[in-house]
């Protein structure tokens, strides 16, 4: 099969609302989505408490939390499995290579992109909100909300590269999923595959989504900025 | 109304500030001078609880306070507006309106009281603008506003019309007399002449860390 009869067929395969394909594709969202909705708010959380306090260890946990970000995904997933593995500590929840593991890798993965995100985004934040706030009266709670509101775009950019993370790992989800075709083989374990396996239409035609994934979810990001640049200049 | 036996603050090693036997007023305008870096814009910061120092024997309408932890007393009497006021990237009447939210006021009571400072800053046509498409004096006005809304007994001025100049400036002025009128003790720390000679404004001196009375 040539390169241009690879690329006629993946569309196909896509028009054609090919169900094994677009099985797949519904796993690796749906694992991305409910791994990202769990990890987010804890992150959120979690960066503002960092970026707001004083603590002892404070540089450390810092620290700790970018060096998570470069974490192979693959060493995730030889922890995970070791966790979940039948003699493991989690072993008696029987999520190996099933859709809840692949989640809790997700969560793990996401988790250090939202942290370091959101803690860059409030930390680079006008320390002038957080005190206009308070010195009107505002409870923590509505400091919080309220400067999280103002650095709401940042937050979404991590919320959207977490999601690029996640959906894009490949390493966890196979170790932890086992790429069991209907269940737990998500986008990128099933390119592996096939491409391990010489069938390249099913590869391009998973990869084609992944790129509308991706380019979706940043110029979304991109039209909320651009009406809050557009707002900014309205004079 | 605000009595301070002694209030000091280092930066280190480094005295800063060291008042004794502070006292402010009610519904009195004060105006705050010093050379730059005497620690003006910190004695305010610190009386209104958004920077620590240690203080002896605070008492608010003679009932003894302290400042840390900042008591929900003074933080619901005492109003802070910063040099250049920062805005929320909301409209102009929720800026203003942000308060009374934070009080739990209700929100048809809030709406009114809203409007009413607005009329007074002379805000109301920006009402639904992006504080981003202000000036500086239109910023000022609404950071006054949304300062005033909340009925402050003692109300913390940092140079309330540095970087203002012409008309922008004068509006300002205009606006000072009228919170004292309204019941509010004003104390402005700044440089500014005609805010310094403004009728009826005490004048308070920091020098070497002390406050002079002059």
């Amino acid at each position: 099969m040539t390169l241009l009869d690879a690329v006629v067929q993946a569309f196909h395969l896509l028009l054609t609302g090919d169900p094994v394909l677009w099985r797949i594709v519904w796993v690796s969202l749906s694992t991305s989505i409910l791994g990202l909705a769990i990890a987010a708010p804890l992150a959120v959380l979690g960066g503002y408490a960092i970026a707001m306090s004083q603590f002892r260890g404070r540089r450390i946990v810092i620290w700790l939390v970018q060096a998570a970000l470069s974490l192979p995904t693959v060493l995730i997933g030889l922890l995970l499995y070791m966790m979940l593995s039948r003699h493991g500590p989690m072993g008696g929840l029987q999520w190996l290579f099933s859709q809840p593991g692949i989640v809790v890798g997700q969560v793990i993965i996401a988790l250090p992109v939202l942290l370091a995100f959101t803690l860059a985004a409030v930390q680079a934040a006008d320390p002038r909100l957080a005190e206009t706030a308070i010195a009107h009266g505002a409870s923590s709670w509505r400091v919080m909300a309220t400067l999280l509101f103002e650095v709401r775009f940042g937050v979404m950019a991590a919320v959207i590269s977490g999601f690029g993370r996640v959906i894009s790992e490949v390493g966890c989800a196979m170790m932890v999923g086992g790429n069991i075709a209907g269940e737990t083989r998500t986008i990128t374990t099933a390119i592996a595959l096939e491409t391990s396996k010489g069938e390249f239409a099913q590869g391009i035609a998973l990869g084609l989504v992944l790129v509308a994934i991706a380019l979706a979810m940043n110029g979304a990001l991109m039209v909320l900025q651009g009406d809050a640049h557009a707002a900014r200049g309205r004079a | 109304m605000l009595h301070i036996a002694r209030l000091t603050k280092r930066y280190g090693a480094l005295p800063l500030l060291d008042v004794h036997d502070f006292l402010l007023e009610g519904a009195t305008a004060y105006v705050l001078t010093g050379m730059n870096g005497a620690g003006k814009s910190t004695l305010l910061r610190v009386l209104a609880g958004l920077a620590p120092a240690e203080v002896q024997d605070a008492a608010f309408d003679g009932v003894p306070v302290r400042l840390e932890p900042y008591p929900p007393a003074l933080r619901r009497a005492i109003v802070y507006v910063h040099q250049h006021p920062v805005m929320f990237s909301t409209s102009v009447a929720d800026n203003i309106g942000y308060g009374l939210r934070a009080r739990g006021v209700p929100r048809a009571e809030a709406a009114q009281a809203v409007e009413e400072a607005m009329d007074w800053a002379g805000v109301l046509h920006l009402r639904r603008h992006k504080p981003a498409t202000l000036s500086g004096g239109e910023k000022q006005r609404v950071a006054l506003a949304r300062a005033k809304v909340l009925q402050p007994r003692l109300l913390l001025l940092d140079e309330p019309t540095a970087s203002l100049d012409g008309e922008a400036r004068e509006q300002v002025l205009a606006l000072i007399p009228t919170l004292t009128h309204a019941g509010s003790t004003v104390v402005m720390a700044c440089h500014d002449r005609d805010l310094i000679n403004l009728p009826g404004v005490q004048r308070l001196k920091l020098r070497d860390g002390r406050i002079e009375s002059r």
